[in-house]
């Protein structure tokens, strides 16, 4: 079968700066896959290049059977794909509530229906309660809770989570693990999460792809990428690697 | 909200007493000063679509009103077509001609958007005070027709004799009050969700399947045809249209200072503003008409303090003030 998504040989630079340089990989549908790299490894230009905020300059990428290379994002979202922010972009001044029924009108235009799609989600993210605050008010982990409900909302096939747990407590970033999981069994979405934060996303996802310098350097189970030779030099440095 | 009911019906009462008094005594001007008031509210209304929920500063709104009022003028005076015709026939013009040439526009963002509205005005002047067909800058004159009775005047919102304040003056309630409510089903639909939140993250708002470019060309058809139904309400008023009155800029900027006022991004926001300000010149041009401050300009000054307080101590506009908390403080304790 074919997988959900698949990038191939995606390459994107920002003048002399190469972001991602023909990077393939392949996400099948039901798994939960981590991309992981240091700082500026790529992992959002990539994100970018998936959800058609950025187009690659070479490459190719296809979700579901069909090419989305130059898609825009509102049709990239209609086909099934939804993602969360680095930095958070929840509607501030709109309710958390209607924060999520924006994105509970994407499959239907009843106001009432998506009212109710989205207060269920409020509850599915552990939001009840807050649904009258205005987004700008929540705490960094409510609101990244909201961006998530609000794709969720959108009823995607493919999730993308863009460091959903940084900046998180230990206590909270458990929680969207929790989250995460719960997602992924019940909802029956398929899920890439992007994180630099190896603890997190080592226990969570079936396999993990890494990049360093917009170049991906692994591909594997996790237990695998830890004693990747590569892996290990490009987040400890050529020393702890050569020992 | 309760407090929210009472106030909306003394409202509505208010409104649709005032000119019965002032008939009685015969003083049609302060009518007049109403039916300016309930067309910058209408304005005011159909502006807050784009510059209020859907959060793109529109400043050449004024272009579409022009384009109202020459349409139903141009189809009353070279076909005969009755007004009522004409102001749905200009409506359309307005909004299909305000989604072509606002399409391109979306690309800009902010400050470019604004200015970008503002060049279209000014584009819109020479063609208006040059362009032979609809008069140069002399203008249409729309001729009288011999009055015939309330309801034939109301059908053919031709007022005259001296009920003419008062016709007009509820001609323009009802247009208000059809804007008022259409816009309140806008507010509670999929668009004023998907206006707000482009407003608030366009990127985001892409993100979950929002046509940003689309999205804000419907907002800004909308104003287009709110500003277009007041044009043909003001050219058979005014009984002519030429390019200097019906291009000139307070009809952008009054409604969206009364917008600001009263509260952006609020569908009764634009309403309190215009009660307030608009009264404010008309008042003044009478009560210092003959004193040592007689003059132009006094009005402008009130205005630009006005909005200087409230940018610096309620940006959010009058309504966004605790209203609810402070009007059930003055009833007993009883609750």
């Amino acid at each position: 079968m074919a997988p959900l998504l698949s990038v191939e040989a995606s390459t994107k630079h920002f003048g002399g700066l190469l972001a991602n340089r023909e990077v393939s990989l392949a996400i099948e549908a039901g798994e939960i896959v981590g991309l992981i790299g240091p700082n500026g490894a790529g992992k959002t230009t990539l994100f970018n290049c998936i959800t058609g905020y950025m187009h690659p300059d070479a490459g190719r990428i296809v979700f579901d059977g069909g090419d989305i290379t130059r898609t825009r994002p509102e049709r990239i979202c209609r086909l099934g794909v939804a993602r969360t922010w680095q930095v958070v972009r929840a509607f501030g001044r709109m309710t958390a509530l209607d924060n999520v029924v924006c994105g509970a009108l994407e499959r239907t235009n009843r106001v009432a229906e998506a009212r109710a799609r989205a207060g269920e989600l409020l509850d599915f993210t552990g939001l009840r309660g807050k649904e009258d605050a205005p987004a700008a008010t929540l705490t960094l982990a409510d609101k990244k809770r909201l961006e998530i409900a609000r794709a969720l909302a959108t009823r995607p096939r493919l999730l993308l989570l863009d460091e959903a747990m940084s900046g998180l407590t230990p206590i909270e970033a458990a929680a969207a693990v929790k989250l995460v999981r719960r997602i992924h069994e019940e909802l029956k979405v398929t899920i890439c999460v992007v994180e630099h934060v190896m603890e997190v996303v080592m226990p969570l996802s079936h396999r993990v792809v890494v990049l360093d310098y917009g170049v991906k350097i692994a591909d594997g189970a996790p237990q695998a990428v830890v004693r990747d030779e590569q892996v290990i030099r490009a987040y400890l440095g050529d020393r702890r690697a050569a020992r | 909200m309760r407090a929210g009911r009472i106030a909306l019906v003394i409202g509505a009462l208010a409104a649709i007493v005032y000119p019965i008094p002032l008939q009685i005594q015969g003083t049609t001007y302060y009518q007049t000063v109403g039916f300016l008031v309930l067309i910058n509210a209408m304005l005011g209304v159909g502006w807050n679509v784009i510059g209020g929920w859907a959060g793109q500063f529109d400043f050449g709104p004024q272009v579409f009103f022009a384009v109202g009022a020459y349409t139903a003028a141009l189809l009353y005076v070279k076909l005969g077509v009755d007004a009522w015709l004409g102001l749905l026939a200009a409506v359309a013009v307005a909004a299909v001609m305000c989604a072509v040439l606002t399409y391109p526009l979306t690309r800009l963002r902010g400050h470019y958007f604004a200015i970008a509205t503002v060049a279209i005005w000014m584009i819109a002047q020479p063609i208006g005070a040059t362009w032979e067909y609809i008069g140069g800058s002399q203008g249409l004159f729309l001729p009288v027709k011999p009055p015939a009775g309330v309801v034939a005047e109301a059908l053919s919102l031709q007022f005259s004799g001296p009920t003419k304040s008062m016709g007009y003056y509820y001609a323009a309630l009802v247009l208000f009050a059809v804007t008022l409510a259409l816009m309140a089903l806008v507010e509670r639909s999929k668009l004023g969700y998907y206006f707000r939140a482009i407003r608030d993250d366009q990127e985001a708002a892409e993100g979950i399947g929002i046509d940003s470019r689309l999205y804000k060309v419907i907002a800004r058809s909308i104003t287009a045809a709110v500003f277009a139904a007041a044009g043909v309400l003001y050219a058979f008023w005014a009984l002519s249209v030429f390019p200097e009155q019906v291009l000139d800029l307070h009809w952008s900027t009054l409604p969206i200072m009364a917008t600001v006022v009263g509260g952006i991004g609020r569908l009764w926001g634009p309403v309190l503003g215009a009660v307030i300000l608009i009264p404010i010149a008309q008042i003044m041009s009478t009560t210092l008409g003959t004193g040592p401050l007689a003059g132009r300009g006094i009005d402008l000054i009130v205005y630009g303090l006005i909005i200087i307080l409230i940018a610096a101590f309620r940006p959010t506009g009058l309504l966004s003030l605790p209203w609810a908390r402070w009007l059930r403080l003055r009833r007993p304790a009883t609750a």
